[in-house]
């Protein structure tokens, strides 16, 4: 019973904002860390994501995706409850991290991947198929400045999409680029995906990406689980749900 | 401090290769390119040095180099707290995107601005060759005063940058506080022989630490002597102190950072 193996255990999670943000000194005093209110995103989601399965998540904007993501990813810390990774590694796909405008793409690949934990030498051995997939040619010699948007995009969905991890952690970024680019992502995605051994969270709106990429979703709903299981079920549930909202 | 030396190691690449990335930006933005890091201090020497022997009239031997020790060691000082303040909050692309532990943006700049110190330092020598100063075993005393200077500059700035993160104005209070201490410091002039109270030499020479470490510095370098005082010593261990400090409280309080950015 291989399969069983648990990539990603949620207990209790709980994630508050308070409402403190940054306080002046002239308004507050030295003392004061202003007490606003408390804002719960997450309050109380438990779920375990066994290795290789790929799970959905769905919810209306607001309802703590995001910010779950973030927690599971390391950037938040939960003020309540515990994630477990059981030691795995973990990146967040996420657009442009950490990129140095004023250096060419090829330098910046070695930035960002030096950030997501990835020493030179792996780094080293991945280059090439990082600039072929990004489709940059020419460019990946000059400044990062002068790409488009779209270049930019291409460029950040490479690095984070060939530099592996065991779990990845997707923020709706399959619509990257043009059409050309979008389908290649696409496809790349569910290479990604289909390794056995990957873990992957994705959040998503699209209903047809989640059904034909998940095994499993859970549905949030004001920073609960509102339902969780098969992927057709819930999302038809999903959508006449929004409907009726809208 | 387990956990502190672990994540160095891990994160030893990218401190590298990010503090050789923004030297390199610094460099391709300007039309000089890498001269601004001799340009600024000599700029800044002109003016001390007339301030000091027009308007002034010390005599002070070696005036010149004298003037450039005290900038080298305060502009690094002075960068890297003005720079701290905001330093989160610069980098939230990054910030919010991946977790680093966040003393590694501040290493980043500490990289940036060291490199900086040590051409200024560079040029120290070779001023010091120039003019012939003679040089004496005390010379060495500059490796750990440097260290010293380092160190305590660290530890200051993880404090900084902790508390930039929640104050929206710490900005104001910090170039007052530093405007304050620059001229209590003595880059341009001789605090042991133009201040005659005892006490407020004490208070200046001793108890200001970055006052302290030029002083001695200056005292290594151009006038022979060994180090004066046990103060330096004592301040290399308040620095580390403040860095231990400073490293449990961005650990305990670095994941609430993002959230109090918005």
């Amino acid at each position: 019973m291989k399969e069983k193996e648990i990539a990603i255990t949620v207990n209790d999670l709980h994630v508050y904002y308070r409402d403190m943000k940054r306080f002046s000194l002239k308004k507050n005093g030295l003392k004061g860390k202003g007490s606003g209110k408390i804002f719960k995103a997450v309050k109380g989601v438990s779920f375990e994501v066994p290795k290789g399965q790929i799970l959905g998540i769905c919810g209306k904007n607001g309802s703590g995706k995001s910010t779950l993501l973030r927690a599971i990813s390391g950037i938040f810390s939960p003020d309540h409850g515990s994630i477990n990774l059981h030691g795995n590694s973990i990146s967040l796909l996420s657009i442009g991290v950490g990129f140095q405008k004023q250096l060419t793409g090829y330098e910046n690949i070695y930035l960002s991947g030096m950030l997501l934990g990835y020493t030179k030498e792996e780094i080293d051995s991945k280059v090439k198929d990082i600039i072929e997939f990004s489709e940059l040619g020419e460019f990946i010699n000059r400044p990062v400045r002068s790409y488009s948007s779209g270049m930019y995009s291409k460029l950040a969905f490479s690095i984070t999409a060939i530099l592996e991890t065991d779990i990845i952690l997707i923020d709706e970024v399959l619509s990257v680029g043009d059409i050309h680019f979008k389908e290649k992502s696409y496809n790349k995605m569910k290479e990604l995906i289909s390794d056995s051994n990957r873990t992957v969270v994705i959040v998503s709106h699209s209903s047809k990406t989640i059904e034909e990429l998940c095994d499993k979703v859970i549905w949030l709903h004001e920073g609960l689980i509102k339902e969780e299981g098969n992927p057709k079920k819930i999302m038809a549930k999903y959508e006449e749900f929004m409907r009726e909202e809208g | 401090m387990k956990r502190f030396i672990n994540d160095l190691k891990k994160y030893k690449n990218y401190i590298l290769y990010a503090t050789w990335a923004e030297l390199k930006t610094e460099v391709i933005n300007s039309y000089l390119g890498w001269l601004w890091m001799i340009l600024e201090p000599l700029a800044f020497m002109f003016i001390y040095m007339f301030i000091g022997t027009v308007v002034f009239r010390y005599k002070v031997e070696y005036f010149p180099i004298f003037v450039f020790i005290g900038l080298s060691a305060w502009n690094f000082f002075n960068k890297m707290v003005v720079a701290s303040v905001k330093l989160v909050q610069m980098n939230r692309d990054t910030v919010t995107k991946v977790y680093l532990p966040k003393f590694v943006l501040l290493l980043v700049k500490m990289g940036v601005n060291g490199f900086k110190m040590l051409v200024s330092f560079l040029l120290v020598f070779i001023f010091m060759i120039f003019y012939k100063v003679p040089i004496t075993w005390n010379v060495l005393y500059f490796i750990p005063i440097l260290i010293t200077v380092i160190l305590f500059t660290f530890g200051v700035c993880t404090i900084v940058m902790h508390l930039g993160v929640f104050a929206e104005d710490l900005v104001n209070l910090v170039n007052i506080f530093l405007r304050m201490l620059f001229y209590m410091t003595g880059v341009f002039y001789d605090i042991s022989s133009r201040i005659h109270n005892a006490v407020y030499r004490t208070l200046l020479l001793d108890l200001n630490p970055m006052a302290n470490f030029i002083y001695n510095m200056r005292n290594v370098l151009l006038y022979k002597s060994a180090p004066v005082g046990m103060w330096t010593l004592l301040w290399f261990f308040i620095g580390l102190f403040l860095c231990i400090l400073g490293i449990r409280t961005i650990y305990k309080y670095e994941n609430t950072y993002v959230k109090v950015m918005k």
